[in-house]
């Protein structure tokens, strides 16, 4: 019970960083962020699509996020998420830590919320 | 933060619209999603949407609120739902916390709160010690003591004494008698007050005897109508003139009494500041910072060795004590024990409901199971069943504050005499105290039930018609449960029989005179300046008192009886040596000759007092019953003598009176010596009361008595015009009001354990009518059901007695300043006690028993 609890809250982390990471670039909505994480781990983390939101939601609600409604293509409204100021300042924070001590054996992780 | 925005959302239907978005995301993906893997397989690729909304819910943050204020309503609901289970859970709260509250507010009105000092608690009184003599063993200090240790003490910042004083105000109105102190000016420096208005006395004004006083907020509002220019005023006491010099704030009291008017500069005679005799000084002390009391005591134990060196008792000790300690009096006991006992009450309470919510969690067993497989954690489960325990705790605590009410109007006559009218309100404090213990009593309650009800597996629940949800551990539970509660209710119900007896006791100690029409006042002598005219007005008034119809004699005393602890004197007997004196004191008291006849008091041998005694070189005296066993066990002490100093006359005993509880009606009698007024000429006591015993109702003379008195002087005051009932039942309020209030906690504490057996039980009837109903298929007979049921009551009420009974002897340990010297005894109490307990636990047991046995097995069969 509280192995996994500790192994949530160290994955946690991580999807953090890849969501701050995905959307350095520029926004993106659910599905995209989903697809790019999992594409950029060339598959070897396997996210539960579903536990991305919880995650976006706490990040937007600790001001790392901004979103919106918009249309891209004039046809469907998506949420967008983007980078806040906040979010930009973490990710450049993160990323510095992070590779220090992560970056060399990403491993087989099979990541699921729950 | 954007917390603005939150609050935003929260409002104004935001959190609809929040939702409505999530719901919106969670589609949009799974519909991209599907374009690229199907519908199955953008479903399994997302997981729960369930879960991950619920998940995105807490995320928000606001959740927590959210959930809490969901689960509230849920529980409001409830209440609504099950009227009948709310309301005995919600009554049973409010017996327990109305009591608390109550309990407390008079417990932090007199023990906790500041008293009207500066830096109270570092305030010490010191006392004579006295253990030789039958009168008292704390005795008051003499001014000389004073003196002597205010110049050596090292432990007191300074110290301050306080005297018996008359003060009658005569001029504009109707002459009075007002209650007043003399005080030394250290008084307002060592109590750390100042005047609300004016300035106090000095030094020099004190040694000087400048007549100036201090006068309380009462005295200014009353008869001077709160005049602000009130300081500097000529008022004339005691037919001397006067000057106001200062007004005391508002709620300023001291000892002896929260009710003195005037306080006047002490401004010993030279003979009194040599003089190691005279003890009528309360002194009072500041500790110096740093000092603790157990220092203080250790230092002037060896400082009085050496001061009272001088007085001719030989050396003795002193006793410290703390000002409140003091001032609260037995109260303090009172108060501590029946705070305890409230505790209880509120414990049995809260076990009550435990166990009927363990039972209500138990029929909850579906609800809880359908909730589990929908998701929601044990966490989840057991904060919903706390938030319903504490909806519960609050509209316990609401209709509980309702009770105290009336319950604190009660308390306010077990204050202290010394505090005053102490209006017990429900201030911040009392309601803080009662909002931590509603939170306290929800969690005591509500925790185990939360707990075991949230334990549940689903598919036990979802199982039709589960049984068995409560196993062997359930059961071992609840029954401890019973046994606490009802061991406490025994504990409370015998406390409460020792109380009972012992008041039973007060109220029936033969006080010595008959109190019934027997009114009293007080007509103080200080306007008749030699003694002969003394006694002549005494004569006049009594003379005028018996003329009014209606009053079938009239009789003198100096002091009222049950009033008054002061007046004592050391006395010899005739061939005692000197040496005797020290240890021989006994109060004594001066009567007119019709006195004994009047109060009614009892004649063991001897004669009261007659004509022939007139004033003499032989005087007279009677004395009471523990003076005549003290020296003359078992023969008479009639034509015996004793002399109160080295060169007075010698006074013959001529009478053996039986005793009277002359310092008080919770006072074991002391030895006492009477003598007739005329006799007194020695003495220049200006204190006078008077009683009349009526045929008449004794408060319908009252008009009579003072016109009658006036008459004769226009300025003579009357004081405490009360009737000895009244005197008696004042004295009998603490006793009678702890007597009945721990009699109430104590029933309603066994109400409480008994309403508790019965629960269980009809629970466990409920639970097992399937296996009654087997048993009574394969021939057990409804007897042999009604037993085995009415044994396990019977058990458990048992247990419960022992344990009781034990803490009861713990208990009764702690109140014996509460038993007023009575030895209660304990074997009527036990067996009444348990009489008591086994019979209403016997109802308790029965009735679910009897339902038990009456199961018809063709009906129970059915419902399986």
């Amino acid at each position: 019970m509280k192995q996994s609890a500790d192994k949530i809250d160290f994955l946690r982390g991580t999807l953090d960083l890849s969501i701050l990471r995905t959307l350095a670039p520029g926004p993106a909505h659910g599905h995209e962020i989903a697809k790019h994480i999992q594409r950029s781990t060339d598959d070897v983390v396997q996210v539960e699509h579903g536990s991305l939101y919880p995650a976006l939601h706490r990040l937007e609600r600790k001001g790392r996020l901004d979103s919106k409604w918009e249309s891209r293509d004039a046809k469907r409204e998506f949420k967008y998420y983007l980078l806040s100021a906040a979010g930009r300042k973490q990710l450049v924070a993160e990323e510095s830590k992070w590779n220090n001590w992560w970056a060399p054996s990403p491993g087989l992780l099979r990541l699921s919320e729950g | 933060m954007n917390v603005w925005r939150r609050i935003k959302d929260f409002g104004s239907g935001g959190c609809a619209r929040k939702e409505r978005d999530l719901e919106r995301e969670i589609q949009d993906h799974l519909t991209l999603e599907a374009e690229e893997s199907g519908w199955y397989g953008a479903r399994r690729a997302f997981g729960n949407t369930l879960a991950v909304a619920e998940n995105v819910r807490e995320a928000w943050g606001w959740t927590r609120l959210e959930q809490f204020a969901r689960d509230a309503a849920y529980g409001l609901r409830q209440v609504r739902r099950n009227p009948l289970f709310s309301g005995i859970a919600i009554a049973t709260l409010a017996l327990g916390i109305g009591g608390i509250t109550a309990m407390f507010s008079a417990f932090d009105a007199v023990l906790i709160r500041p008293m009207p000092y500066a830096d109270a608690d570092r305030l010490v009184m010191i006392w004579d010690e006295m253990s030789g003599s039958d009168v008292t063993t704390k005795h008051n200090s003499t001014p000389a003591e004073w003196i002597e240790w205010r110049r050596l003490n090292t432990v007191f910042t300074d110290l301050a004494t306080s005297q018996p004083g008359d003060a009658t105000l005569s001029g504009d109105g109707e002459p009075e008698q007002l209650p007043a102190r003399k005080v030394t000016w250290t008084f307002w420096s060592v109590l750390g007050v100042r005047p609300k208005l004016g300035r106090v006395f000095t030094e020099d004004e004190d040694n000087k005897g400048v007549r100036v006083v201090v006068i309380s907020h009462r005295l200014w509002q009353r008869r001077f109508g709160g005049s602000p220019d009130i300081a500097g005023r000529k008022i004339s006491l005691n037919d001397e003139p006067y000057e106001v010099i200062g007004v005391m704030p508002q709620g300023f009291y001291f000892m002896p009494s929260h009710d003195i008017d005037i306080w006047m500069p002490a401004s010993f005679p030279s003979w009194m500041r040599r003089n190691f005799t005279w003890h009528d000084a309360h002194i009072v002390a500041r500790l110096k910072p740093g000092v603790a009391i157990e220092r203080a005591r250790q230092s002037m134990a060896a400082l009085s060795l050496q001061v009272t060196a001088k007085d001719f008792r030989g050396p003795h000790p002193v006793i410290v004590t703390p000002l409140r300690e003091e001032i609260a009096g037995k109260t303090q006991t009172a108060l501590i024990l029946l705070l305890c006992a409230s505790v209880a009450l509120l414990l049995i309470a809260c076990v009550n409901l435990a166990n009927l919510l363990l039972s209500r969690s138990a029929a909850r067993g579906r609800e809880v199971a359908v909730r589990t497989a929908l998701g929601a954690g044990r966490g989840r489960l057991v904060a919903q069943f706390l938030t319903e325990s504490l909806v519960l705790a609050v509209f316990g605590t609401l209709a509980g504050l309702a009770l105290a009410l009336p319950g604190m109007r009660f308390l306010e006559r077990l204050v202290p005499e010394a505090m005053g009218a102490a209006r017990l309100t429900l201030d911040w404090r009392v309601l803080a105290f009662s909002a931590s213990v509603a939170i306290a009593a929800a969690l005591t309650f509500g925790l185990a039930p939360a707990l075991r009800g949230s334990r549940l597996a689903p598919q036990e629940g979802l199982r039709d018609g589960g049984r068995g949800t409560a196993g062997a551990r359930s059961h071992w539970f609840r029954h401890s449960l019973i046994i606490v509660e009802t061991a406490l209710a025994v504990m409370l119900l015998t406390c409460g029989g020792l109380l009972l007896q012992t008041f039973q006791h007060l109220r029936n100690t033969d006080l010595g005179i008959r109190s019934e029409r027997l009114l009293t006042f007080e007509t103080p002598l200080f306007r008749y300046k030699d003694f002969d005219r003394r006694v002549a007005f005494v004569n006049a008034e009594l003379e005028q008192v018996r003329g009014i119809p209606g009053v079938i004699s009239a009789g003198w005393i100096n002091l009222i009886p049950f009033t008054n602890f002061a007046n004592a004197t050391f006395y010899r007997l005739d061939g005692q040596p000197t040496s005797s004196f020290a240890s021989q004191v006994a109060l004594i008291r001066s009567v007119s000759r019709d006195y004994f006849a009047t109060a009614g008091a009892r004649l063991r041998e001897g004669r009261f007092f007659s004509v022939s005694d007139q004033k003499s070189d032989s005087p007279v005296a009677i004395v009471n019953e523990p003076l005549a066993n003290r020296h003359f066990a078992g023969q008479s002490p009639l034509g015996r003598r004793f002399r109160f100093g080295g060169n007075g006359h010698w006074y013959t005993i001529v009478g053996v009176v039986k005793q009277i509880r002359e310092s008080g009606v919770l006072e074991e009698a002391k030895p006492a010596i009477y003598r007739v007024l005329e006799q007194c000429d020695q003495m220049n006591d200006l204190s006078g009361g008077i009683v009349v015993r009526t045929a008449v109702e004794p408060a319908s003379i009252i008009q009579a008595v003072r016109h009658g008195i006036w008459s004769l002087d226009r300025n003579q005051p009357l004081a405490r015009i009360r009737t000895m009932e009244e005197i008696v039942d004042r004295q009998l309020s603490t006793p009678s009001q702890s007597t009945a209030l721990l009699g109430a906690f104590a029933v309603l504490a066994l109400l409480l354990a008994s309403l508790g057996i019965y629960g269980v039980l009809s629970y466990a009837v409920t639970q097992r009518t399937n296996e009654i109903g087997v048993r009574m298929a394969l021939g057990a007979t409804s007897g042999e059901i009604l037993l085995s049921f009415g044994k396990r009551g019977l058990a458990l009420t048992l247990a419960g007695l022992a344990i009781g009974l034990a803490l009861a002897a713990i208990a009764a340990r702690s109140m014996t300043a509460l038993l007023y010297g009575f030895r209660p005894d304990y074997g009527p109490t036990v067996i009444v006690v348990s009489l008591i307990l086994l019979a209403v636990a016997a109802v308790a047991c029965f009735v679910p028993a009897r339902r038990a046995s009456r199961v018809d097995p063709v009906v129970a069969l059915r419902n399986e």
